[in-house]
């Protein structure tokens, strides 16, 4: 798990290509500093990990583990999955449900122009239609498994 | 109760076998692929949006502007499930005890805050922006395009560091490789994700998944005269300048003859149909049927010469893209049009009224509404 501790001229060679390519995006961003708001820009990039490594993923950990404790065996991997596939609706939905996009043009019907509200509940019913389906067939294969 | 938490022993408090390099590698490779593609497609669409002067942009073929960006967001978009997931699998290795034992070590953990805050930042904003929501101060186009750079170039240095892990993680044979049923569930899960993603947003481009597009931001088929908007009349303040029957066309720069044309003059010069997408920089496209005067022969009639470029100037009196420029192989292009009518209806107020640019291969920013003047360079 850990990083090796030598590292092969793979390593160095992408240092020195992938090293001047980042230099070109910062030199950019900084050229552009009056659009790019290099502090904010930056402040977003770092929240982003923050809010990730200290949020999110611990969240998804948590789901995960808890699934473990409470729901049966042959049940975990199907409703781990209607949970990481109803997160994705749920991120997708999100700014359609807010109308945040619609916000900054009201008088333009074609922004988010679809009951999103309606659009997530049908996808979670086939997510969890789904999840329902594989858990009741895995159920059943894994009883014959142990009661032959 | 309470026992001290040590940090070193956090990282070994995983105890799922997906959390391996097995995985890690496979999900690698994936976004490194999904990464490489929404990369490259992005620098096209910002040469193509605002071209340097190396490069010119090709009128053929008329839908490519429409393949690639609609490439980019689906891309963007089917990433999301991959990066979560990967995210997940390689998390153990934040707590890794000592952080770092070499030069080379720490060069490759600081990599990682712009590859892992970067590809978070650019499916965010990128996600936001299709939603034509900018909950941040800077400019979106030129934030993501920097970060954009940023970030692949983390990536490179990533793949550089992991080279050797990732070969040997996929070479191995024997008791590493199998753990069982395991991984093709978790790997047939983030499927499920990527599927999910798609099919719920990609008919916004792609007209025959459209009734299932149920999370995309924006329908082909919605919006006056059955397709979308992005700005309206009204918020580009042009609605007393379009509607007014003082409009006039103007053709001016280096021409020999002036033109000044009202809308009954443009409708008395010769018609031309041109069936053209006009396809979103935020991934939206639908393909129309458009009617109109060549911008070739507006050209002529004015007397320019032969590979004049023109710029195109809108009623809107603010923002970037109020005017866009017409290259010479456009210009002098058969189906770029001075478009009047759309589906044999007079242009809506919100797509252009009383005459818009449509030409192949143009990016929809580029697709100026509330064409005015015309200048010939």
């Amino acid at each position: 798990m850990n990083s090796p501790d030598r590292q092969g001229r793979a390593f160095w060679v992408g240092l020195a290509v992938g090293g001047a390519v980042m230099a070109f995006g910062i030199a950019g961003a900084l050229g552009d500093a009056a659009a790019t708001e290099p502090r904010a820009l930056v402040a977003w990039v770092v929240a982003a990990d923050i809010v990730h490594d200290a949020l999110v993923a611990p969240a998804g950990i948590a789901l995960g583990w808890a699934v473990g404790r409470v729901v049966r065996a042959p049940w975990r991997a199907p409703v781990r999955a209607g949970l990481f596939l109803s997160a994705l609706v749920a991120i997708l939905a999100w700014p359609g449900l807010r109308g945040y996009g619609r916000a900054t043009q009201p008088d333009n019907p074609s922004v988010q122009p679809l009951d999103y509200r309606a659009g997530a509940l049908a996808t979670l019913s086939i997510v969890w239609v789904a999840v329902g389906v594989w858990g009741a067939v895995r159920s059943r294969k894994m009883r014959s498994v142990t009661n032959p | 109760m309470m026992r001290r938490l040590d940090p070193r022993s956090i990282g070994t408090r995983f105890t799922s076998q997906l959390h391996d390099d097995r995985t890690a590698a496979i999900l690698g490779i994936a976004l490194a692929t999904t990464f490489t593609v929404c990369f490259a497609t992005g620098v096209w669409s910002h040469l193509v949006q605002s071209p340097p002067s190396w490069f010119s942009r090709p009128p053929r073929p008329a839908g490519l502007y429409r393949v690639t960006q609609g490439i980019h967001v689906a891309t963007g978009l089917a990433t999301i499930p991959l990066l979560l997931a990967k995210l997940w699998v390689v998390y153990p290795k934040l707590f890794t005890w000592p952080p770092f034992r070499s030069v080379a070590g720490a060069l490759e953990r600081l990599a990682l805050l712009p590859l892992v805050g970067g590809g978070l930042f650019l499916l965010a904003t990128g996600l936001a922006n299709i939603n034509l929501w900018y909950p941040w101060p800077f400019n979106f186009r030129l934030a993501h395009y920097w970060t954009a750079w940023i970030t692949i170039g983390a990536l490179v240095v990533h793949v550089g560091a992991k080279w050797a892990v990732t070969r040997a993680a996929l070479a191995r044979r024997g008791p590493g490789r199998d753990i069982g049923p395991e991984r093709r569930v978790f790997l047939v899960t983030i499927g499920a994700g990527v599927a999910l993603v798609t099919l719920t947003t990609v008919g916004q481009t792609l007209a025959p998944l459209r009734r299932i597009a149920l999370l995309a931001p924006r329908r082909p088929d919605r919006g006056p005269q059955g397709f979308p908007v992005n700005r309206t009349a009204r918020a580009a303040g042009v609605v007393e300048t379009a509607l007014a029957s003082s409009y006039r066309l103007v053709v001016t720069g280096r021409v020999e003859r002036e033109l000044k044309l009202s809308h009954d003059d443009l409708l008395g010069l010769p018609q031309h149909d041109a069936t053209l997408p006009i396809a979103c920089v935020e991934g939206w496209s639908a393909s129309k049927r458009w009617r109109g005067v060549r911008v070739r022969d507006l050209l002529d009639m004015a007397g320019a010469r032969e590979g004049a470029r023109v710029t195109v100037e809108s009623l809107q009196r603010r923002r970037a893209f109020r005017r866009s420029e017409l290259e010479p192989d456009e210009a002098r292009d058969r189906d770029t049009l001075l478009a009047l009518f759309v589906e044999d209806e007079p242009l809506h107020l919100d797509h252009g009224f009383p005459a818009r640019l449509i030409g192949p291969n143009r990016p929809g920013v580029l697709q100026t509404k509330w064409v005015t003047r015309l200048v010939v360079r």
